[in-house]
């Protein structure tokens, strides 16, 4: 019984051997030139040659606002896990979070940083759900400033890409929301040791 | 007439061996000229390699308009980036590199759901297997079905013929999880293709 096992499981992996050996001589046939059906060097020539614009008050304003917001976002969530003085506020260092943190095209973030912030986002509503409707609408409110501050930071990076005080004040910014994000963690396991109780 | 052949073989390598060094040198040279801000040989430097980034592009996104917007925004970065070009990989490789974070930057700024849904939708009629002949356009039909992950280790590892260490490199991801996605795209494409897989 078990050599007939073997002897189907040794089948079985001939045949994804096979399968998979034309799967990869069809996939190096296929076509690695294609020509597009319309010429896109006008678009690309248009923006080369245009001269960088450089919009420094919208810039300026951007970093201003995005440093009040940051400061305000911080501040509410501070007072809302100091309130009710349970217990210290438990805070990863970024550093450790960001190793892979890096800018690439339209200042998006690595994979490193998707991930940690994939997961935390993936339980925030249901974390959401556990806080008192005031706490929580405090919290929403905090991070749709945070993220409007993202968009604007964004929006002036497309003007000035090689201001690094943006880039800086970008990744900070994103840094926030995370914290923000992984703080409601501790406020709801607040909420269930009260509710063990 | 051994010899003959033999001089005549000999003769040939020489010419191929001096016209690829000429393509290289011509190569170099505009893009040293490109380097100094000459826009018309970063023409000619593109009109001879915006098939092989528009092919990645496609492959990628399996989406025309968004191949097309991926190519332009390439070449766009490459322009910006050339003076950091310092010849340490082929010119052509360095685009690739340039092109799959074009095509990752995009897919990240498509993220809301109604960009996906437009992106799906046109996924279903577009021309992507027009550029494969008969039996492999089961197989570029199936990689565009193909989950965002697998499919972009899939179209560098398999159709480009890049290292699992190179695609990780550009993917932003470990070699592993490039081996472990080129094993879920093979997974799924034999799925799709039926059991024995695309007939060659």
């Amino acid at each position: 019984m078990n050599d007939e096992r073997n002897n189907n499981a040794q089948d079985d992996d001939g045949q994804n051997e096979a399968t998979d050996r034309r799967l990869i001589e069809a996939a190096r046939r296929l076509e690695t030139d294609i020509a597009p059906d319309r010429d896109l060097w006008p678009g690309v020539e248009a923006a080369i040659r245009a001269p960088r614009q450089k919009r420094r008050y919208p810039a300026m304003f951007a970093q201003a606002a995005a440093v009040v917001l940051l400061v305000g976002a911080s501040s509410g969530l501070t007072y809302l896990m100091m309130k009710d003085d349970t217990r210290p506020v438990t805070v990863v260092a970024p550093e450790l979070l960001f190793d892979q943190v890096a800018f690439g095209d339209g200042y998006s973030l690595g994979p490193g940083f998707r991930d940690a912030r994939g997961s935390v986002a993936s339980n925030l509503e249901q974390e959401l759900e556990r806080l008192p409707a005031k706490d929580r609408a405090e919290v929403e409110q905090n991070l749709a400033l945070i993220r409007t501050a993202i968009a604007e930071i964004n929006a002036a990076l497309e003007e000035d890409p090689d201001n690094a005080l943006l880039q800086e004040l970008l990744l900070k910014t994103y840094r926030e929301e995370l914290n923000v994000m992984r703080q409601v963690r501790g406020l709801t396991r607040d909420v269930m040791s009260r509710n063990d109780i | 007439m051994a010899a003959v052949l033999s001089a005549e073989s000999s003769d040939y390598s020489q010419v191929m061996a001096s016209a690829t060094r000429t393509q290289a040198d011509d190569e170099a040279s505009l893009i040293r000229r490109a380097q100094r801000s000459d826009t018309a040989a970063f023409e000619i430097l593109y009109r001879a390699n915006v098939d092989r980034v528009y092919g990645l592009c496609l492959r990628m996104t399996g989406n025309v308009s968004e191949a097309e917007d991926c190519t332009q925004e390439a070449f766009i970065q490459a322009w910006k980036q050339l003076a950091k070009f310092r010849g340490d990989a082929a010119f052509g490789t360095w685009l690739h590199r340039i092109a799959v974070n074009a095509v990752l930057g995009r897919m990240r700024q498509s993220r809301r759901e109604h960009d996906r849904i437009r992106a799906v939708a046109e996924l279903n009629d577009a021309p992507v297997t027009a550029a494969d002949s008969g039996d492999l356009r089961d197989l570029s039909d199936a990689l565009n079905r193909l989950p965002e992950g697998a499919r972009h280790v899939f179209v560098l590892y398999a159709v480009y013929g890049y290292s699992h260490e190179e695609a990780g490199n550009m993917l932003g991801i470990a070699s592993g999880t490039s081996k472990a996605q080129l094993h879920r795209a093979r997974r799924l494409l034999a799925q799709q293709l039926g059991q024995d897989g695309p007939r060659t």
